[in-house]
């Protein structure tokens, strides 16, 4: 029993850490850039194997579990990255039977943006380069190709990524039955609203050591002080149940799917939070443009929505019975 | 990262369950007062016989030596056996407070005859700490103590002494030093209860019980032998005490907490509101009950990463405010949604903690978050040692 990342898990994700900071850094969406994961940047990620993380071996992957994935997409969120990334990563489990197309996803050679299902249409998420779309639920999961699908553009609140609308379902070209999909989807959205929050609270305890008013740090008013308390606290809860869920997930434990539910639902209470009074506790900087804490609040009311909405969650957890 | 037990670890588990299937009291614990401190003494004692008492104390000290993840298996198995909770029994203080500051910083004589004791049920400690003008500023304390020979005289007043007139010993914190200030010239001893000198009035609370005390100290004799560590470094000992409580001394609380929220599903379940619907039908009501269980295995998930630290560092982390804000805050908020599910029944409460359990549990709630370091403390605590922000104070 140790519910902590050690080992070779810290090598992971300090290496992803680096490398995210350097190919995806958050200052990106003040700059040119654009939102979604631009296909430059998919392909040197796909070289780096990070879209492969938790398949297996024979289907080119890098045989690894549900605890690396989660602190890859840890990283992702730290730095804001777009819902491509997690879509890309969940398309190599979808496709079981096509191994070139599997192996042109896990390259990043071709684009894989997020479907979800909106009352009869269908929202799209992610690069307009994209040729593919992953759809997941509970039940199963399904990717299909974008070539003629009628794609009308919306505004996106969110800056980094694109929102797209979809009035119907193209053909699915692999489909898969089973939630195993979803459950990888869970952690990963779960892992980036945690790292987004710790990114949130990051941001506003060093702001708080800096900025002065009457004379002393903000940081030593207990009425900042203790509203990062809260946070610090919100946020080591629903980092702890996430390691438990993707440890009872690599362990297939069979209350692996409530853990998951769990984690879901505290990161996207514990990101909201943190959002929210990163923003109020930097004062007027807090609603610039050109401050990051308006990208953490969009991208996490984007996450939030993502794999399991709160009724939902809630629903599934109420009755769920857990092993030791 | 793992969740797999060892084999021990399992086999530990079987054990503790069906020792504790065939002991458990039957029926509730008697309400606070002498009846409810011989029913901890005899708990104490059937787990002594049992081989089962200290399981947070090294064998040295004739405890089990148990690792952090076996003592979360014995509490998860106290908690699902329905045994009487660790948090209000009178031993809490013996077994969590003073009997590991005499393991840390006793001589061999006050361990020979104190240690064995608590571990037994034989003897119960309360906690001179706090006073009237000294609670979360605990080194403002003013109780004086003047070395007088062999003995130490005292004079003062202690506040919020829990269970002082059930226990035979306390732990007393001092200033033996009068031109001291704060952590400085402090004195850590032994008081025997029934030292002449010493008056215990009971301070009612809104719980309509009497389980706090003021303790008043009127030229009190108490051998120098009963100091714990030197003279004058009395905050040394005190905090030796402190890092403990706030290392694993909230675990049953953690525990007990997922077994509290299924309980309060289950009554969601069998309570009709005033519209004729369960209460467990009510979205609002389903959906905080639901939110509160994941809460409670976030705790739990807490638990387990800060026990993983523990064992291996050897030393409990600055973790322990976070964890107590946590569990308070989230134990208020199951008896609140009781309190809703209950409807007018949660107004009936006459004081007795067994007939209306979940009443005396809410009003509990404040005990919970302000003893032991208020809740505005905590967040300091954390604020000062977890995120490092510039000092308030």
């Amino acid at each position: 029993m140790y519910l902590a990342p050690e080992d070779d898990e810290l090598a992971i994700a300090d290496a992803a850490a680096d490398f995210l900071a350097d190919a995806m850094p958050i200052e990106r969406l003040h700059g040119a850039a654009g939102p979604d994961l631009s296909p430059e940047t998919r392909v040197t990620i796909g070289e780096m194997g990070w879209f492969a993380l938790a398949l297996s071996e024979e289907r080119g992957g890098s045989g690894l579990t549900a605890v690396e994935h989660a602190l890859f997409f840890r990283e992702v969120g730290r730095q804001c990255g777009p819902v491509d990334m997690l879509a890309q990563a969940l398309a190599t489990h979808a496709c079981k039977a096509d191994d070139d197309l599997r192996a042109a996803i896990v390259a990043g050679e071709v684009g894989v943006g997020l479907l979800v299902a909106d009352n009869g249409r269908y929202r799209l998420f992610g690069t307009g380069d994209a040729t593919y779309a992953l759809l997941a639920s509970p039940a199963g999961a399904s990717l299909h190709a974008l070539d003629d699908a009628a794609i009308e553009e919306r505004p996106s609140l969110d800056p980094a990524n694109s929102l797209r609308l979809l009035s119907g379902l193209p053909e699915a070209v692999c489909e898969l039955d089973g939630g195993s999909v979803w459950a990888l989807g869970q952690m990963g959205v779960s892992a980036m609203l945690v790292g987004l929050a710790e990114a949130a609270l990051d941001l506003i305890v060093e702001y708080a050591k800096v900025r002065e008013t009457f004379g002393r740090a903000i940081g030593s008013y207990q009425a900042v002080r203790h509203t990062c308390a809260d946070m610090a606290v919100r946020l080591e809860a629903a980092r702890a149940q996430l390691w438990f869920a993707a440890a009872a997930h690599k362990e297939g434990r069979a209350d692996a799917q409530h853990h998951i539910d769990a984690a879901k639902h505290l990161a996207n209470e514990t990101a909201m939070l943190c959002v929210d009074q990163n923003i109020q506790l930097h004062g007027g900087i807090g609603v610039t443009d050109e401050h990051d804490a308006h990208l953490l609040l969009k991208h996490a009311m984007l996450l939030t929505r993502l794999f399991g909405s709160k009724r939902a969650l809630l629903g599934n957890l109420l009755h769920a019975e857990m092993a030791d | 990262m793992d969740l797999s037990y060892s084999d021990a670890d399992r086999d530990f588990r079987q054990r503790a369950r069906e020792w504790l299937s065939a002991n458990v009291p039957r029926g509730p614990r008697p309400a606070n007062g002498a009846a409810g401190a011989q029913f901890d003494r005899d708990w104490q004692r059937r787990m002594y016989d049992g081989g089962w008492a200290g399981v947070a104390w090294p064998r040295e000290y004739g405890g089990l030596g148990l690792t952090g993840l076996q003592q979360v298996i014995w509490y998860e198995e106290l908690a699902r056996a329905r045994a009487p909770a660790a948090h209000v029994s009178t031993t809490y203080v013996a077994l969590m407070h003073a009997g590991p500051t005499v393991m840390a910083r006793g001589t061999e004589e006050q361990k020979a005859a104190h240690l064995q004791r608590i571990l037994s049920g034989e003897s119960l400690w309360c906690q001179g700490f706090s006073e009237p003008n000294a609670g979360s500023d605990l080194a403002a304390l003013k109780t004086r103590g003047t070395v007088d020979g062999d003995h130490i005289v005292v004079n003062g007043a202690k506040m919020w002494t829990t269970d002082a007139k059930h226990a035979d010993f306390m732990e007393l914190l001092i200033r033996t030093d009068p031109d001291s200030q704060r952590h400085k010239g402090l004195t850590w001893l032994i008081c025997d209860m029934t030292t002449p000198g010493l008056d215990i009035k009971p301070i009612r609370t809104m719980l309509q019980d009497e389980h706090v005390n003021m303790v008043f100290f009127d030229d009190v004799r108490i051998p120098v032998s009963n100091v714990v560590g030197e003279i004058g470094k009395g905050w040394s000992t005190a905090l030796a005490t402190l890092s403990f409580e706030r290392g694993l001394g909230f675990i049953a609380d953690q525990l007990e907490l997922y077994e509290r929220v299924g309980r309060a599903i289950d009554l969601a379940g069998k309570v009709r509101l005033e519209d004729g619907r369960l209460a467990i039908e009510d979205d609002g009501i389903a959906q905080r009950l639901a939110s509160l269980k994941a809460d409670t295995l976030a705790i739990r998930a807490m638990t387990l990463a800060d026990i993983a630290e523990t064992d291996r560092t050897g030393m409990p982390g600055p973790k322990g405010s976070m964890m107590k804000l946590m569990v308070t805050t989230t134990h208020k908020a199951v008896s609140e949604v009781v309190g809703e599910i209950m409807g007018w029944d949660f107004l009936e409460f006459g004081g007795d903690r067994s007939a209306t359990p979940w009443t005396h549990d809410y009003l509990w709630s404040w005990v919970f978050s302000i003893a032991g370091g208020t809740n505005e403390i905590q967040r300091e605590i954390t604020a000062d040692r977890v995120l490092e922000l510039p000092r308030s104070r």
